[in-house]
């Protein structure tokens, strides 16, 4: 294991950031850190990088305890939301910058800073200034500079958090391909699902400061832990006391199968190629079902219309907390 | 008003690909006058006033002392009372000027980076050497330094009553444009240093310096301009004695006491000249310094 957290525990004031946080993240794995805002998942980065220090509890790197290093003895590549990046100096320097603290032969920091920019294709801008890049480009440079050093370990704080939508989704592909190619053990803090499930090979959900599931994006999308997990990897709908994906719902226009709960169409939105229906049940219930376009108008679906709902075949389906609660 | 609109997008834009010598060269080919009503008003006002308070007084002086030609300002400089006069100004306004590089920087750095109990007051007390009459700052470092000194130090009517009384008007100056720059730095390129392997002294000297550079050396060259200019504090502190304690200003209120106005304006203009100078390589070590990593 590449990185060992036992028993993390981080208050600020009386906010609870990490509580008892016992985690271990695989050497050459990319690691997602996945929760919602203020959850601690940034906290626990921090602490991994040296940046932050726990109240009590133990990380150790590669084996080595690292509680008490200051960040400059980690060996952590580390990547700001916001690029942090040196402003007065070009990209080349600032990529060169971790080397030349390590006073490595200045032909060596050449070489290496040039076969960075080249992974990061910022080669055509190393004499510009980062006020001259785009932000897509600048955390490029940052992610560059952050490898130079080859850490240990690269750590990511929400890499993509101040991209647009689109920068966004070209980076992280292309972040996944980087990791393959560089395979050092990664682990960034996101809070977009749908980011950790395409990325990461391993994902850490964090939630109120504690760790709810740790599992590959597959495990954790067909086995969700519980409610929390299931609840934040996607939309959840509940139907008959279950929660399950309102995709995972099959919609019939005759009561074909026994145990089918009859409801009517209440709204029906249409949104590209999905339909995403709100299915009035007879008990008084709200459901969510989503289904094709093409399906949708196969069955012959209008508002008003009557349907019967069953759970689909291998659906991911769990107990519901409101219907354990009122059971 | 409308040629400037519609100038303005047959510009070509900047390829990709365009060095800087290109763009430079491209923002050049772009019309000079790209005012709105608003804006050229604005710039109206602005020249109106600047000339009324400063250019046009300052034409006035420089041509009444270039009426002697170069002569006048030969005799006036070779007068050795005045030169005295006019190195004690610069030495003492450059050494001043140095020890607020320094001093402010570290009293910015402090009342920005630390917290400690009456902060607040030390932050609005800075303020007041510069808000007090000069004539006064004079009465209150003469009472700690002077013939009376609870402290033995019996500075008055020496050279370094002129460095105590320049550095006490000039203290708030590099402070004052040094802390909104502190404050604006963000903490996260520290730690970006930091986790490069970078230490606390690699980190400042680096990182947070080249980004008050620009702010320092603004503070710098107000600080000299208002030392090179000082007159009111140094009356009572330095006595004002010929080739000891006599700064340019006093040597000039004597030159037009005596009716000598052509000598007056002649001095003023070698110390105008001096002010420029030395403005001007503040903001050259600035540009170049901010750029070097």
């Amino acid at each position: 294991m590449s990185i060992d957290i036992t028993g993390l525990n981080k208050t600020f004031g009386d906010f609870v950031a990490l509580d008892d946080v016992n985690v271990s993240l695989p050497t050459g794995q990319l690691t997602a850190l996945l929760g919602p805002s203020g959850g601690g998942k940034s906290t626990l980065l921090r602490i991994i990088a040296g940046l932050d220090t726990a109240d009590s509890g133990t990380v150790s790197i590669e084996g080595v305890d690292a509680t008490k290093l200051p960040p400059q003895k980690r060996n952590v590549g580390f990547v700001f939301q916001h690029y942090a990046v040196f402003k007065h100096m070009t990209v080349a320097k600032n990529v060169a910058f971790g080397l030349e603290i390590r006073k490595r032969p200045k032909e060596e920091i050449a070489a290496r800073v040039d076969e960075l920019l080249k992974l990061v294709h910022l080669s055509q801008f190393s004499h510009r200034l980062p006020s001259q890049l785009s932000g897509g480009q600048r955390q490029r440079m940052a992610l560059a500079r952050a490898l130079a050093v080859e850490p240990t370990v690269l750590l990511l704080d929400e890499p993509f958090g101040a991209l647009d939508a689109k920068v966004r989704k070209e980076l992280r592909e292309w972040l996944r391909r980087l990791h393959d190619e560089v395979a050092v053990t990664t682990v960034f803090v996101t809070h977009d699902q749908e980011e950790a499930l395409e990325v990461a090979d391993e994902i850490v959900v964090i939630n109120e400061g504690r760790v709810e599931q740790v599992g590959s994006p597959d495990e954790l999308y067909d086995q969700p832990a519980n409610d929390f997990v299931m609840s934040f990897l996607g939309e959840v709908t509940t139907l008959g006391g279950a929660s399950l994906r309102p995709h995972d719902i099959e919609v019939a226009t005759a009561p074909h199968s026994a145990g089918a709960v009859e409801g009517s169409i209440s709204r029906m939105l249409r949104i590209g190629f999905e339909v995403r229906l709100t299915v009035l049940t007879v008990d008084g219930d709200e459901v969510a079902v989503v289904l094709t376009r093409t399906h949708a108008r196969s069955l012959g679906l209008t508002e008003g219309a009557t349907v019967w709902l069953t759970p689909a075949n291998g659906a991911t389906v769990i107990p519901s907390m409101r219907a354990s609660l009122a059971g | 008003m409308t040629s400037a609109l519609l100038a303005g997008p047959s510009t070509p834009p900047a390829g990709p690909g365009s060095t800087r010598s290109r763009t430079r060269r491209v923002r050049r080919a772009t019309p000079r006058n790209t005012l709105t009503r608003g804006a050229a008003l604005g710039l109206g006002v602005t020249m109106l006033w600047f000339s009324l308070l400063v250019l046009i007084p300052l034409t006035a002086v420089v041509a009444a002392a270039s009426e002697g030609g170069w002569d006048r300002y030969f005799s006036v400089l070779s007068n050795s009372q005045t030169w005295a006069a006019v190195t004690l100004t610069v030495t003492q306004a450059a050494i001043v000027t140095a020890v607020n590089i320094v001093m402010g920087t570290i009293i910015a750095w402090v009342l920005v980076r630390d917290r400690f109990p009456g902060k607040s007051v030390v932050n609005v007390i800075i303020d007041v050497p510069f808000a007090l009459p000069t004539i006064v700052a004079g009465l209150v470092l003469l009472s700690l330094y002077g013939p009376n000194s609870p402290l033995g130090l019996h500075w008055a009517f020496t050279e370094r009553a002129v460095t105590l009384a320049l550095a006490f008007v000039t203290l708030p100056f590099v402070v004052r444009t040094v802390q909104p720059v502190l404050e604006e730095l963000d903490a996260d390129v520290e730690e970006a240093a930091a986790s490069l392997g970078a230490k606390r002294l690699t980190i400042f000297r680096r990182i947070i310096l080249p980004s008050l550079v620009p702010a320092v050396m603004a503070g710098a060259a107000l600080s000299f301009a208002r030392a090179i200019s000082e007159y009111g504090s140094l009356v009572l502190l330095s006595g004002n004695r010929p080739y000891e304690t006599e700064v340019v200003s006093v040597r000039v209120l004597t030159f037009i006491e005596n009716g000598n106005n052509a000598s007056a304006a002649a001095l003023a203009s070698v110390m105008l000249f001096v002010a420029l100078v030395v403005i001007v390589a503040l903001d050259l070590v600035q540009r170049r310094v901010s750029r070097r990593g």
